[in-house]
């Protein structure tokens, strides 16, 4: 894909950060796995996108006015036919409709494995410039901020060693009847945002900062189910 | 500091380029009086003092004498080319002084403020830069205090050791390098070189660093720092030195109040306290909150030595002080570190010796006064003998606790002598890599701290490092670990 031109069409469109979109196919083209979706422009499209992806489903509004999708009813999960999707998609247009008519179509996708919910970002400190970030979802980053930071490029060992250091590492090793999240797939994504080839190096100077949130982590793999890239403006 | 003055990273002669900061054979000095006593004179005074070798040029505009050294008008009319040029004139002259050097200058020490630490002063800052671009001049400084290198016979402050020692040193404030000798020196600290760089408007914390990586007389390194300025430089030099030296770094300005103190001080920005502890993990960079913590680490690396196969973490302790030692097991715990049960063997061997009742005969070993007074003292070699006889700790710390020895009615040995010398026997008989130190401890009476100071030059003598109580000693036990687990990991 090509990342340079999906950066200069938001910038030309006047936006600070990508669509969720072209987010997420950045991310697949680092090999971090991502939900197969459809961008669907009318609700009318539902039974068509219906029969290419496996239900259940997830569909989210897709417009530049809307960043807190799920704070506004833009989003719907568990979706289980065509039926089903086609009102939840009325649904979400009748909510977004409420703010803003910029509605450029409804992000169609799979819905994750079950897994814990984790955070891997990045973002530019004023002294070392491109770090990498990883806490777990939800209160443990806004709340207790149980985040570990490191410098890029991370080592795998760096990466092992990020995950070791949280406080909440227990629940990711499946205390309290949870399943156990591989940190195999945790280190993974963790090199393809802050290692030596990871993105945050690549597209240092024309990124600032990279949200995986959350990436879904369940036994066997890694799933980012959103993405948000903020540019940098010169 | 911008690309073309950038020092070379990896340049064959990077030692060889920093000679004459160090080991300058023509020191100039810029703002020595004929009438008064200005830093100027106290520089010639403290040269002296080091029987500095080479070749002293007071600059003075008027005078042909200053403290009986012939003087010149400028920095251009030297009869030789300058090495070192210390320049303590007010900051609007700054620029024009480092004009005058034409090329004939390596290296200008400014000790004057009033540059870049105030907005209003960036201008003035520019304009210095500019000249000594012009005039090929690479600077230190502006607004820091000196050199000091045992080697080249250079100080910038009265009574400074005269003999080298491993650890390297960066203080970005001046007087925290004054602090760091002065007080360094006394608990043992040898230096190689010490350098304050104030606000690094041309060469960079990161360039000294990169400097004291290649130099060989450097096997420790010690930093002060409130602002980095080129900090992807910084960490691209840790990260290829990967542990080969270790670095302390006692980081100014990690909370929010301290950022702003340190943005007046130096004009240095500052990032997220997480940052550095992340920095700390990625490269083995040892991080320090205080003066003493970074004096109790440097002097740490510098007498023992890092075993990376079992890095530390089981501690034994020995001394007398029951709550003490308690209060010690806690700390101990807060680092990280160990203090386990012993063995059976070191167990049976302990009730062998029939102490005196008050004795504890397990890790800590509480040992009161008249414990440590068998065999005049000498019962300290049998104690190790036995922690040995179970498997060697990773570290053993002796204490004692002077006045008990110092202030009371039994002279009849020199017991704390006996104490120290004897345990070192044993763990010489050990020969194993266990680390030693000793904590001496004072109740700050003249007669104690007399007394203190006596019996910590000769452990210093033997090559034990000192401590002044045991929470130090476990600070710098960690910082160690800290390093040896980095290492372990990582190579």
């Amino acid at each position: 894909m090509d990342i340079d031109a999906s950066i200069a069409d938001a910038l030309k469109a006047g936006r600070d950060t990508l669509d969720e979109e072209s987010g997420k196919k950045i991310l697949a083209s680092y090999g971090i796995k991502v939900p197969l979706s459809l961008l669907v422009t009318q609700p009318d499209g539902a039974a068509d996108a219906f029969a290419k992806l496996n239900g259940p489903l997830v569909a989210k509004i897709v417009s530049p006015d809307i960043i807190h999708k799920s704070d506004i009813g833009g989003v719907k999960v568990g979706i289980g036919s065509a039926e089903e999707l086609e009102s939840a998609l009325n649904e979400i247009e009748t909510a977004a409709k409420a703010h803003t008519d910029n509605i450029e179509g409804y992000l169609v996708e799979e819905m994750a494995p079950a897994g814990h919910e984790v955070v891997v970002g990045g973002s530019t400190d004023q002294t070392f410039g491109p770090i990498v970030m990883f806490g777990l979802g939800g209160i443990f980053v806004e709340v207790l901020a149980d985040v570990a930071f490191r410098i890029c490029p991370i080592t795998t060992i760096d990466a092992q060693e990020m995950i070791d250091e949280l406080k909440t590492v227990k629940l990711l090793r499946g205390a309290r009847g949870g399943i156990r999240a591989s940190e195999e797939s945790i280190v993974d994504t963790l090199m393809k945002v802050g290692g030596e080839q990871g993105m945050m190096l690549a597209l240092e100077g024309k990124v600032t900062e990279i949200d995986v949130n959350p990436l879904i982590v369940s036994e066997k793999e890694a799933v980012a189910v959103d993405a948000r890239f903020v540019l940098k403006r010169d | 500091m911008s690309e073309n003055v950038r020092t070379g990273a990896g340049e064959p002669d990077l030692t060889e380029r920093f000679r004459p900061l160090f080991q300058p054979r023509t020191y100039a000095i810029v703002g020595a009086s004929t009438s008064k006593v200005t830093l100027g004179n106290e520089m010639i005074h403290h040269l002296r003092s080091m029987d500095y070798d080479g070749t002293i040029y007071p600059i003075h505009p008027k005078a042909d004498d200053v403290e009986g050294l012939k003087a010149y008008p400028s920095l251009g009319d030297t009869p030789e080319p300058i090495d070192f040029a210390y320049i303590v004139v007010a900051a609007p002259h700054v620029p024009a002084t480092l004009a005058a050097a034409k090329g004939r200058v390596k290296y200008a020490l400014i000790v004057s403020s009033g540059f870049g630490e105030r907005e209003e002063s960036k201008g003035l800052q520019d304009d210095l830069l500019r000249s000594a671009r012009e005039a090929g001049v690479r600077v230190i400084g502006p607004n820091c205090l000196g050199t000091y290198c045992p080697e080249g016979r250079v100080t910038f402050i009265a009574g400074s050791a005269k003999d080298s020692g491993p650890v390297g040193v960066i203080s970005q404030s001046g007087g925290l390098g004054v602090d760091v000798i002065r007080r360094g020196s006394v608990r043992g600290i040898r230096f190689s070189r010490l350098v304050t760089v104030g606000n690094s408007a041309d060469l960079s914390a990161s360039d000294i660093l990169e400097y004291y990586v290649a130099d060989p007389m450097t096997k420790v390194i010690g930093m002060y720092a409130e602002g980095i300025n080129d900090g992807r430089r910084f960490f691209d030099i840790l990260r290829e030195l990967d542990g080969a030296k270790p670095v302390v770094l006692m980081k100014g300005g990690r909370t929010e109040q301290g950022q702003r103190a340190a943005a007046s001080h130096t004009g240095s920005l500052a990032s997220d306290e997480r940052i550095w502890l992340a920095l700390a993990k990625q490269t083995g960079l040892v991080l320090v909150d205080t003066l003493e913590d970074f004096l109790d680490a440097l002097l740490a690396f510098q007498y023992l030595t890092p075993h990376t196969d079992h890095p530390t973490r089981d501690v034994t302790m020995f001394g007398n002080g029951g709550g003490t030692s308690v209060l010690a097991t806690d700390f101990f715990a807060r680092v990280g570190l160990e203090v386990p049960r012993f063995g059976d063997e070191t167990i049976r061997l302990l009730e062998e010796m029939n102490f005196p009742p008050g004795t504890s005969i397990d890790n800590p070993i509480d040992a009161p006064g008249g414990t440590m007074r068998v065999d005049d003292g000498r019962v300290a070699g049998r104690i190790v003998d036995a922690v040995y006889a179970s498997g060697a700790p990773d570290a053993l710390v002796m204490h004692i606790n002077l006045p008990v020895f110092q202030v009371s009615y039994d002279q009849g040995a020199d017991y704390t002598a006996n104490l120290v010398e004897s345990a070192l026997e044993a763990q010489n008989r050990a020969s194993g890599s266990t680390h030693f130190a000793l904590v001496l401890r004072s109740d700050g009476s003249l007669e104690v701290e007399e007394r203190k100071i006596a019996d910590r030059r000769g452990a210093q003598a033997l090559g034990v490092p000192v401590y002044d109580e045991l929470p130090n000693a476990a600070g710098a036990l960690a910082a160690l670990s800290h390093y040896e687990r980095f290492l372990q990991k990582r190579r």
